[in-house]
Parts: structure tokens; sequence; C-alpha cells
């Protein structure tokens, strides 16, 4: 006896084959019937027998398309309806505003077949994409996503293509990104004058000049990349003065999984995270590293390197051209944001770039690659960079507002949140706003979300700090458009990024721990080492650091020798003087003797004991010092670590007992990696301490400190099962979770600061 | 006949140590026909529109390396009635003393007064001299107010700025601030910084003069130095500023003191730096003729007015990256997280 069920499922449901995936698999059960998007998602009508019924709804949600993302799915039978066979049916535009963007994603196995198949029409075609594969939020223009909504509508598919798309039974049914060679998009091959080459296979030549020396701007789908040959020393090292950026390290592309796992350990974890469909740089262990490198250019000072393996057909059709790894990092100068448009490339990139390879494809959201770190010991996965891959949707969160918010984050590393309705966006890694070019793209992304939903935020969120881009950007919209403005707490909003993320806003008594380099404080000092009790939608300052001087303003985040001279006391007197002219120790002993600006910074306390430990004096890319110091531990035994605080038990953090613990291991011999591994330790120690007089059983933890892997490791070793930790995994734990955060503080916390 | 030391309350009575006081330093200083009268006010005739500012100084230390309060009290107002396209003619001024400032030091500032009084070609026509106790203020505060007649051959307004206009700065930047910091501070800097409080009245006026109705704009970069200049300007205007950071004229002991403090020396305050915009076709040629004046030797273009970015003001950094420069409000804080 036949009968009739409505399905929805929703999550990342569009743009990712589904409606195709569901004809064919109702199709395989018998099942007539009807399947279209509308606000709650894709909505499936089957009639059939109920065994076929059933097992057609087992499959959907236990195997559902690889690059979809189910969030909920329900069934119910309904009154019998009869249908003449199973059907797509069109979907109002209304039906569909709600249904998430949907992120760029990796090229799947079978485009790559056909790419490599000599007898395929697509043979050697890089911009192959399928229902499965392809780009998505870097075309997008408008919503929903569909072919005529993005920048994909500038070629008109051939015969063949529209053949493709029409044909239920085709791999690329619906697929809105379809191309061939004959209709699709092509590419223009140029030295830096502007004189265009041609050649068979361009890709060839490609790999030919890499070998050469030469540095080569490839445009990919998300922007440019710049690309050299990563065992030549010379070359490296000259893309890095002419890209200005003496030692942040460069993501090396590996041509195949295989040659990488020829040159490196990798352990499963690893392999299914670069072989994902976000494909993001991995940061991995350098210890029985055994290939070529040049790694004293690629990543100076690191025993760890970030690698990724070919996400485009056109990375993949280069990696087949390649027997070596290649530099690939960003197209742009040092600090600004990765380049797009050809015009700009060629002004921008023209004494770095000595070719270039570019497309008629337009990017609209571009994007930088994404950098994902997994702990050496426990395997976790830490975001250090949310870009191309997972932005701009964040599915894991329900939102019940009637409220159009916006949030415009931090400064230093920028990403907006937007909430048009049902759905939270999380757009992606902008930048440092003090560059007029990254303030640019955050004022047009803040454009494009509002055009693409035709919505305008009724709500504005922005970060304390006064004298924040964004906090005054934020001010001048809510202005014009005359909408409610609140200032969030920076450490608040980071603490409130993890609550949201594990959903936690309805618990008591958790423990939350915020550690980073700067956040403006509720009392007017510059936070960075805060505990918080947080209490169903309240949060209560618990604990810090003790506060030390904050000298130099800006600077002292550059110059980790400033954090120590600030907490040193006399007993520092001759390394101080190693490390500073007399000048300069006169000036800033007068300056620390009056100043009022005062910090409790963790992110400081780090730099000074890099600083102490000789690792770093100067940072010459955010967060140096810091990395250096944890990249000085190869291996660490939690057994034989020394807490340089353990009488601790109070409120106030003694920040500079701590130096003084690391200055008497330097002067007992200790070796550098066994006090970098007690320093953590020490901080680890900390924080369950804090815990244990707080009583509480769960432990939030966000800010850039909890970048650091080893303490994350730490911290699960000495749990014990004792405490429920959350780390933000979604999100990066650094700056790029704060419009996030400040969205789940608005959404969730009471004692908003209301301007207007 | 002054027979103390220090300056009392008695000194403000307004009794007869009052009078003793003014007669002994003030009137002998200051002898002119209008104050001569010993009125409460001075009647003056002044010709055409009147431009009128005033300012009150209240800088510790009151002497600082290149200057005093006195001479700053001058020159400032000067300056800012200067930057109005007129040529200050008269100023009021007004002291605020604090119980026990040495009678030395206030000779001292008075006659500075005087000094730069006569170097700016204006006469100080009114006044008043009150004194406080001791800790309701700090040595000595000094207001003055200043009054000129616009000169007629100019069209000095904000209105007038074109997109393409140029800014030319008169000379080195920083160096006032420096110099105060450095001695309130303590700092002991391998070379001295001076002050650079000079009068820029004559410079301006010559310029209009000169160039007429091409030169749009003249505002002096003192307190939040240039930087709150120029962000005034632009939001003013809403049109963009653009300034290239290497075009800059800056001292080099003074940029490796902003180093050492890690200040930012846009936003130092200076005494003797004012910038004008001016029609970008005449910019080569007013930057070539105020290097001649002596108070416009390091004259140099710094920058442009724009149609991209309104209301912001954005410098093509050292390194090649292009900044913001945000207003200043209240203190430097770090952004850096
Ligand atoms: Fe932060
Ligand atoms: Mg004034
Ligand atoms: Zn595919
Ligand atoms: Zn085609």
């Amino acid at each position: 006896m036949a009968k009739t069920y409505k399905i929805i499922v929703s999550g990342q449901v569009q743009g990712v084959g589904f409606r195709p995936y569901v004809y064919s698999l109702a199709k395989d059960f018998s099942l007539t019937g009807t399947v279209s998007n509308n606000e709650h998602g894709v909505i499936i009508y089957v009639t059939g027998a109920p065994k076929n019924a059933e097992g057609f709804y087992d499959n959907l949600i236990k195997n559902p398309p690889p690059v979809s993302k189910i969030i909920s799915s329900a069934i119910e039978e309904v009154p019998i309806q009869n249908f003449n066979r199973f059907q797509i049916i069109p979907s109002s535009k209304e039906g569909q505003v709600n249904l998430p963007l949907t992120p760029d994603f990796a090229i799947c196995d079978d485009c790559k077949k056909d790419i490599a198949d000599v007898k395929n029409r697509r043979y050697n075609y890089a911009f192959t994409t399928c229902v499965n594969c392809g780009p998505r939020w870097s075309i997008t223009k408008t919503f929903p996503f569909e072919r005529a909504h993005t920048s994909i509508a500038d070629f008109p598919m051939c015969e063949s293509c529209n053949n493709e798309y029409t044909n239920p039974a085709n791999r690329r049914f619906h697929s809105q990104t379809n191309t061939c060679p004959e209709c699709g998009i092509s590419f223009e091959f140029t030295d830096n004058r502007g004189n265009i080459f041609k050649a068979e296979n361009i890709f060839k030549t490609i790999a030919k000049q890499l070998s050469e020396g030469k540095i080569i701007a490839i445009k990919n789908t998300s922007g440019y990349l710049l690309c050299c040959n990563a065992e030549d020393d010379g070359v490296v090292k000259k893309l890095r003065t002419l890209k200005n950026r003496p030692n942040k390290p460069f993501a090396v592309l590996y041509p195949s999984l295989e040659l990488l796992q020829n040159e490196a350990c990798l352990n499963a974890k690893a392999i299914d995270v670069l072989t994902s469909t976000e494909r993001p740089i991995t940061i991995i262990s350098l210890s029985n590293y055994k290939g070529h490198i040049a790694l004293q250019e690629v990543a100076p000072g690191l025993n760890q390197l970030g690698v990724m393996l070919p996400y485009t057909g056109i990375l993949q059709l280069l990696a087949n051209q390649l027997d070596v790894p290649i530099v690939a990092t960003s197209g742009n100068i040092h600090g600004s944001p990765i380049l797009s448009h050809k015009k700009d490339v060629e002004v921008k990139l023209k004494s770095v770039a000595d070719y270039f390879l570019h497309h008629n494809l337009e990017i609209t959201h571009p994007q930088d690659d994404s950098v994902l770190k997994i702990s050496d010991k426990y395997n976790f996965e830490c975001l250090f960079r949310r870009s191309r891959g997972y932005a701009p949707n964040y599915l894991n969160v329900e939102v019940q507002s009637n409220d159009k918010i916006l949030a415009l984050g931090a400064d230093l590393k920028n990403s907006i949140a937007f909430f048009p309705n049902q759905h939270l966006y999380v757009g992606q890694y902008l930048g440092n706003l003090e560059n007029f070019d990254v303030y640019n793209r955050f004022v047009e992304e803040i454009k494009a979300f509002i055009n693409i939903f035709e919505q305008k935020p009724e709500v504005i969120l922005v970060d304390k700090h006064p004298n924040y881009q964004s906090t005054q950007y934020g001010l001048e919209l809510s202005k014009k458009w005359n909408t409610k403005l609140y200032f969030i707490q920076h450490h608040k909003a980071h603490l409130a990024a993890v609550l949201g993320e594990y959903g936690l806003f309805k618990d008591d008594n958790v423990l939350g721990v915020v550690w980073d380099g700067t956040g403006y404080g509720d009392d007017g000092a510059i936070w960075g080492g805060e505990f918080f009790k947080y209490n169903a939608g309240e949060m209560e300052r618990l604990a810090h650091f003790e506060y030390f001087d904050w000298i130099s303003g800006d600077k002292m985040s550059k110059e980790p020798r400033l954090s120590l001279f600030s907490l040193a006391d006399e007993s520092f007197h001759d390394l101080l003087n190693s490390k500073f002219s007399r000048e300069e120790l006169n000036v800033l002993t007068a300056i620390k003797s009056k100043n009022k600006l005062k910090t409790s910074s963790v992110g400081r306390l780090f730099d000074a004991v890099s600083s102490v430990l000789k690792i770093c004096d100067f940072n010459s890319f955010e967060g140096e010092a810091a990395m250096l110091l944890e990249n000085r531990i190869i291996d660490y035994n939690i057994g034989r670590c020394v807490n340089y605080c353990k009488g601790f038990s109070g409120k106030t953090i003694p920040t500079l007992l701590i130096l003084k613990g690391v200055q008497s291991d330097i002067k007992n011999g200790l070796e550098t990696a066994q006090i970098a591994t007690n320093f953590l330790f020490t901080l680890a120690s900390i924080i369950y301490k804090v815990a244990e007089n707080s009583g509480s059983s769960k432990i939030c933890l966000s800010g850039g400190v909890f970048q650091n892997t080893t303490l994350i490791d730490m911290l699960i070793e000495l749990n014990d099962n004792r405490y429920k930790l959350y780390f933000n995994r979604n999100l990066t734990p650094n700056d790029e979770n704060m419009a996030f955060g400040q969205m789940m503080y608005y959404l969730n916390c009471e004692n908003r600061t209301h301007l207007q | 006949m002054i027979d103390y030391k220090t300056i009392n309350l008695g000194h403000g009575s307004g009794g007869l140590m009052t009078q003793n006081l003014l007669d002994a330093i003030i009137f002998k200083a200051f002898s002119n026909p209008y104050l001569d009268k010993k009125h409460d006010g001075a009647v003056v005739k002044i010709e055409g529109k009147i431009a009128i500012s005033t300012d009150s100084f209240v800088v510790s230390p009151i002497f600082f390396r290149g200057g005093n309060i006195g001479e700053l009290a001058v020159n400032g107002t000067v300056n800012d009635v200067a930057m109005c396209g007129a040529q200050p003619k008269y100023l009021s001024l007004a002291f605020i003393i604090e119980e026990g400032l040495l009678v030395e030091d206030f000779i001292k500032i008075v006659n500075s007064i005087k000094d730069t009084a006569e170097t700016c070609g204006v006469q100080i026509i009114t006044g008043d001299t009150k004194v406080v106790e001791r800790g309701k203020g700090d040595q000595i505060f000094i207001n003055t107010t200043g009054f000129g007649a616009v000169n007629p051959k100019g069209n000095i307004g904000a209105k007038n700025i074109k997109v393409g206009d140029k800014i030319i700065v008169n000379g080195s930047i920083a160096q006032h601030g420096m110099a105060i910091m450095s001695q309130r501070e303590g700092l002991e800097f391998e070379s001295t910084i001076v002050s650079d409080t000079t009068n820029l009245n004559f410079i301006a006026n010559d310029l209009i003069n000169e160039f007429g109705h091409g030169i749009h704009l003249f505002r002096d970069a003192t307190r939040g130095g240039l930087a709150s200049v120029l962000t005034e300007i632009a939001s003013e205007i809403k049109k963009g500023v653009s300034i290239i950071e290497t075009d800059l004229p800056l001292d080099r002991q003074v940029a490796a003191a902003c180093e050492i403090l890690g200040l930012d020396p846009l936003y130092v305050a200076n005494e003797g730096v004012f910038i004008t915009i001016v029609d970008q076709y005449i910019a080569d040629e007013v930057v070539k003729w105020m290097q001649k004046d002596s108070k416009g030797k390091q004259a140099v273009c710094i920058g442009e007015i724009t149609e991209a970015h309104p209301g912001k003001v954005v410098m093509t950094s050292t390194i090649g990256g292009k900044r913001i420069v945000s207003p200043m409000i209240g203190e430097q804080l770090p952004r850096i997280c």
C-alpha cells in the first residue's frame, strides 16, 4: 500500500547537488514525488512503499551528497498524493532566501579524472567543476546560489554543457558552475610588461619557469597566488624581499599527497584535513622531515610547515607538471588584502612576479587560503585563519531573533558577521583594518552582505575600543541608517564566541579563560589575561594577570624586549643593558615611572619570556615571538615540568613571579626548550588552579594565545577528565572570532552598553 | 620698586599691591597709547573684515627649550589670527598666577611677551591679572585674544578647496611636543630637541599678497599635530586627503625620539608649523617661494585633496602600503591584539 511522506532537510544543501542527488536516489527506491527548496531547506514529497520511503530517507541522511552538511531533518506521513514520476520543481526566490550561502569546495576526484583523461572533452580544462566541487562564495553576486547570480553567468553554456545541466543522470545536472573549453573561461599568460605568451600547455611552461627560479602570479578561483620553487632558497629569499615579508612563514603547495608523505610524517587526521573539501593550509611538524625545501627561507626558525594540496583545477593541472613543492602565498604586498583583479595585480605585483597567469572569471569575494594546525599529542584541530572553504556560512548555531544584526568585529584580524534572517554568516578573514586596502574591502564586504540579502541591519555591534576603525565605521553606519549601536567588550566577546560555538549560554558557573595580546578593558586598561565567571547571561571578571605597564603604544607589541623591560625588576639589569642603548633605557625608565596605562596581557608575557630566553626581541609579524617560543619545544614530558607559580591561589596572577621563574631556570643552566615547556606548564596549571577555586566544571578558552597547540595539549593532558574543556573549533581563537562573539553576546547576554 | 621675591594673593586683590605689580612690570613693558590710558578696555579702529581668535596657555614647564609660556601665548594667538587670512594687530593679555610664582620668572615671561609682540608687530591693548591660591593653578596660565584685519586680496576658507589641490607644510613636524615632553618627563635624549614656536603672520600674509586666491586654506598644526588638522579638514570638506609619509619633513633626532617612545609624529604638537592648501597649478611655485622665507625653509608638498575616500586621510607609508590616519580620540591607545 503506497503512502506519501514529507521530508524536510536543512543545512548546507544549496549549490551542493542536493536536489539532483535526491532525484536519483528516489528513482533507485522506485519513488515518485517532488523535491524543491523552501525557507526551511530542501522539501521532499515521496510516494511509494513505506519500506522504500524509509530506505530512501535513511540513505539520504546517512550518505548525503559529499559536500552537503545536514543540520536537521524530519520525516512525516501526509495524506496520499499521486505523482506520475519524480520531479525537481523550481523554487521561488522567497522560498530560497533563507538557505545558507555556500563556501568554495575543492576539486573532487571525478573532476580530477576528467581533466587528466585525454579522451574527455574537459581534458586539461582548469575550470572543470560539478555539483560536488568548485567555487561558490568566491563568485557569488546575489542570492540564492544560481548561475545567473554568479560571475559564471558571463559564460553562457554551450549545447554540450547545457545537455549535462538538464540531464538528471549526469553529475553536472543543475551544476551552476558548469563550463567547458568551448564555452568557458580562458587564460592569458603574460610577462610583467604585459607581453602575452601563447603555449601548447600553459602549465608545462609555468612549471619550467618555476624550476628556473621565476616568481609567477597565478590567478586561482579565489584570488592571485604568488608561486615559486620552494626548494630554491634564492628565489624564496627574493620573494620575501619583494613581498616585504621578512620572516612570516610561507605556505607550500605539494603536487601530491604521495610526495608529501615521502617527505614528512602525516597522521590520519592530517591526511583527512589535507584532502577535505575545505582543503586548508595545514601546519605539520617538521620532525623527521626528509624533503629538500629551503626551510630556513620558507619557515625561518620554525619546526613546523604549512602545507596544502591542489584544490582547484588550476592548481591540479599545475601540480601534474611539477615534481617539487612550490611556495604558494597570497598575491599581495604584506599587510594588504589578496588581489583578484588583473589591473590591480599588474600595478601592485609588477616588481614582484616575473610572469602572470590571468583568466577572465570575475572573483567577487577574494579569499586567502585557510590555515589549520593539528596539535601533536591529542590531534586537536585549531583553525588559525578561517577563509576559503569555510566562509561565509556558519551552520552550527541556531539563532532566534527578529533583529537584523551586523557585527563589525575587531581591527587586527577583522572579519564581519551578519544575521539577515534565520541564518548567521561569518565572513572570511579580511586582515588589519589600519591598512587602507583592507579597510576598503571591509566596507565592500559589508555592502555585499547587505545587497545579497537585501536587508539593512537594525542593530550594529562594535568593539569598545574607541580608536578601532571598525568602531568608528559602526558609528558612521548607525548614524546613516539610524540603527541601534552596541559596544561590546573585547574579551567578553571572545568568551561569547566559545559559548556560542557550543551552545552553552543557558549554563551556570562556566569558567571563561580569555588570553590574547590586547583588548580595551572595561576599566580603561589593556586586558589580555582574563578569567570570567559565566552564569546564564552574566559575565563577571573573576581574576586576571597582575597589571604591568603598557609603554610605547603600538610599539610594545612589535618589540618583545619592551615587554621584558616593563615587567623587569633590578635583577634583570644586565640583561636589559644588553638589549637597549643607554639612551633608550634612560628614556624608557623615565616613561615607566610616570606611566598610567596598564595591561594584563598574556601575549605580552609571552613576548617577555621570549625576550629573556633570547628567542626574539623584535616581531616582524604579529605573534612571532610566541610562535618561535612554542617551536622550541619538540616534545615534552608533563612529569618533568615545573610550575613557576606553585604557591598562587589568589585572584591576581603574579606576572613577574613567572618571569623570575624563567630567569632562575636560565641561571641554573636549564635548556631553553625545557624552560619554554615549564612556562606553558605554568600557564596551564594556573588555569586549573583558578578552575578549582571557582568550582566550575566547564572551562571555555579563547583569544590568540590559544593558537598555541602545545598549551592546548598540556591542558588536555593535565585535565584528567576533571573538567570539560571548550576551545574554538569552527572559528579561530584569535580576533577573527570577534564578530561572531559580539553577535552571540548581544543575543544572549545582559549588560550591553547602549548608545543612541 | 619690587622688594618681594614671589607673587602672593595680595597681588591679585585689586588694591595697591596689584597696582604696584602692574606699574612695575606690566605697564613698564607694554607702554603704548591704548594701554597707557589704564582703562578697563581699549577702543581701536580696524578697517574691513576682522578676524578674532582667543587661546589659553597652560603649558608645563613654563620655560622650555626654545621658548617659554609667554612667547607661546603671543605666537599661538597671532598664528590663529594669521591662519584666518588676517594680519593680527592687537592683543589682549590675561594672567592667572598661582601664588608663589617667582617675580623673577614673571618678569622674564613679561619681557618675552613684549619681545615677541614686537616681532609679530602686535600691540597689547588690554589685559587682566589674577592671583589664585597655591595648588589652584600651575605657576601661571595666560590667555590672549588677537584681532586683525582680513587681507582683502585673499579668500581663505575650506569651501574653496577643490579636488587636486596640493597640501604644503612649511617645516619639520613634532618638535614642540617632543621638546616639552622630554623636558617635562625628564627624558634624556642624546641631543636636545627645541620647540619650534614662532610667528607665522608675515609669511601667511605675504603668501596671500603673492598668490591671492590661489591660496585656499591655512591651518596651524598645534595640539593633536598634523594628523588632527588633516582629519578635521577631510571631514569638513567631505573630500579625501592623501599624504605621503616619505615626504613629511621630520628632523632625524625628533624621529628617533618618537621612535623610542612609540609615538607617531603625526600626532605630536607643533607651534610653528602650518599647512596651506593651494591650487595645484601654483603648488610648485608656492613651495619655491616659501623656501626663500625664513619661516618656510623646509617647505614641501606632502599630499593632495582627492575624490577618493571622502572624509578620510590616507597616508602612503614608507613600505608602500596605505594607512588610514584616524582622528585622535583621547589618548593614543595600542590597537594591536
Ligand atoms: Fe583578542
Ligand atoms: Mg585658538
Ligand atoms: Zn567535481
Ligand atoms: Zn560548454
